[in-house]
């Protein structure tokens, strides 16, 4: 039976404090650890709810890390159809 | 000084299934990655466990053995790796594409690989989804998908479950030999006594074989992917287009067009929370991870060419990862000459999840001396085959050092 006490730490993914400390455990030190580990920060926020409780959780003392943790664009979600109208990228396939 | 019989370099998903399969017969091993798992290609990459894309001979053969093994992985993992069977199709858009396909799946059945070519309309009742711009499709059911940075994290804890020593944030720096053995590898936290040094560093493995003199051919070649918001299921196989095999294999067919020098093809996959991964790019421009505006415009102009419906769906990020590109496009295994207990395992190009299982498997044959459970030429797979090459030349024409 499983307790309803779990604690999402990301909701999106529905990832609980559990699953993040086992990826400590693991050897994660960096938000790209638990990412890799978890699926934490993937969701449709892309971390922007989740990611600082993470980063708070994470070994104070962290190993040294080459870390170049980077948001990528989109940073807003974009329909394709829309990306597609730009001119920019017409005529390659036709 | 801390002593192993071998130190596997590198914790991407080819690190961890060799570490795993040698903790697991029995050797001491250490794994030693300079950042953490999956700081490298095996998180930046697609999902699929190919066999379509593979060449008839030894590469398709090897991927045909590896997908047996991953039932049994999951079986000794803790934790899901999404394996799944799903198939795949394989767009074909003009009649010249269908000549080369209809050639590349007969040689694929002739190696065991039940491949069929279907019209369009064939094609259309199979997966509603595929009525964009194509004359046909092929359609082959082996194929399957997996979670790449699970697997990873699969091989790596089974790893330490056998008795693998892991050391993450530890960079090697150089290797000591002693008599033209391997002797010890000298890290950022301390020197390690070992007899047999594994370089598993996929694209990064020249810098490690250049600490010993070698030269090995092996390329960044950039892959570039945008994913989407979670759907229901899309498709119900992989989809891929004839483009993207000629990418691969042979970018001299695809044109001169920017999107043709990019080396766009569609790879299209859907992760188990409906995340759709369509793909994608072949380029050489060095060890440059960053995204291009351009290209994503490329990948998904082309896939909604082939999906129309892609145009209603969200995306959500991107990302760009590194193959390991070899010459002949099979990776570099085993011992390499004059430096006994150097021992490779790199250069899986865009095929590294999927040959990770048979990977695991031929190197710790090769460091127990036994004899092999397969009958591979291994003489195709040495760094060996590559004592002609101009290493200068190669370099220059893959912009490696861009
Ligand atoms: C866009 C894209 C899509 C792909 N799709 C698929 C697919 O669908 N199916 C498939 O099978 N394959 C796919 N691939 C290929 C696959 O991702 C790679 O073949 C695979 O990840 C290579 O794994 P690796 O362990 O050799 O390298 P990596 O994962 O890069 O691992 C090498 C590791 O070595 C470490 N390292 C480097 N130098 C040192 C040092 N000096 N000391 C210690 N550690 C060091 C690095 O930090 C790194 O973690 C794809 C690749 C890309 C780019
Ligand atoms: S809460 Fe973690 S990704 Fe949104």
């Amino acid at each position: 039976m499983e307790a309803n006490t779990a604690k999402f730490i990301c909701r999106c993914q529905e990832i609980t404090e559990e699953e993040i400390y086992k990826a400590i455990e693991d050897g994660a030190t960096t938000i790209k650890g638990i990412k890799d580990r978890t699926e934490a920060t993937m969701g449709l926020c892309q971390g922007r709810t989740c990611r600082r409780l993470i980063e708070r959780m994470l070994p104070a003392s962290g190993e040294p890390s080459r870390e170049r943790y980077s948001c990528r664009p989109p940073v807003r979600t974009v329909k394709i159809g829309d990306l597609l109208k730009d001119e920019s990228s017409k005529g390659e396939f036709e | 000084m801390s002593s192993v019989d071998a130190v596997v370099i590198g914790g991407g998903v080819i690190g961890c299934a060799v570490a795993y399969n040698l903790a697991k017969a029995g050797v001491s091993v250490a794994i030693v990655e300079r950042d953490d798992i999956c700081a490298g290609t095996s998180a930046a990459c697609d999902t699929a466990i190919h066999l379509q894309s593979k060449s008839p001979g030894l590469h398709l053969r090897m991927a045909q053995e590896s997908i047996k093994l991953f039932p049994e992985l999951q079986k000794d993992f803790d934790e899901d790796i999404h394996f799944k069977k799903t198939g795949t199709m394989i767009a074909i858009q003009t009649r010249e594409q269908n000549e080369v396909m209809r050639v590349f799946a007969e040689r694929q059945r002739n190696n065991g690989l039940d491949v069929v070519i279907l019209d369009r309309a064939a094609a259309v009742e199979k997966q509603p989804m595929m009525k964009g711009d194509l004359v046909g499709a092929t359609y082959c059911t082996a194929d399957a998908t997996i979670h790449p940075q699970f697997l990873t994290k699969g091989y790596f804890q089974a790893a330490k479950k056998y008795g693998a020593k892991a050391m993450l944030h530890t960079n090697v720096e150089n290797i000591a030999l002693k008599d033209g053995h391997v002797a010890s590898v000298i890290t950022n936290r301390g020197n390690i006594q070992c007899k047999y040094v594994v370089n598993a560093c996929g694209a990064y493995a020249p810098f490690i074989g250049k600490l010993t003199g070698l030269d090995i051919p092996i390329a960044p070649r950039r892959g570039q992917i945008v994913v989407t918001e979670p759907m229901p299921k899309f498709t119900h196989t992989i989809v891929n287009c004839a483009r993207y095999i000629a990418a691969k294999f042979r970018p001299d067919l695809l044109g001169t067009s920017e999107a043709d020098r990019m080396g766009i093809g569609l790879s299209l996959t859907q992760t188990e929370r409906g995340n759709l991964l369509i793909g994608g790019t072949r380029e050489f421009v060095g060890y440059d991870t960053r995204t291009t505006q351009k290209a994503l415009l490329y990948i998904l102009q082309h896939a909604a060419n082939i999906l129309p419906a892609l145009k209603d769906i969200h995306i959500i990020r991107t990302f760009a990862g590194l193959r390991p590109f070899t010459p002949d496009g099979l990776p570099i295994l085993g011992n390499v000459p004059g430096i006994e207990g150097f021992v490779m395992a790199a250069g899986h190009e865009g095929d590294g999840l999927a040959l990770s299982a048979i990977t695991g498997r031929l190197i710790t044959e090769i460091i127990c001396e036994k004899q092999s459970a397969y009958d591979f030429d291994l003489t195709k797979l040495s760094l060996e085959r590559y004592k002609n090459l101009d290493i200068k030349a190669f370099e220059a024409q893959y912009a490696v050092y861009k």
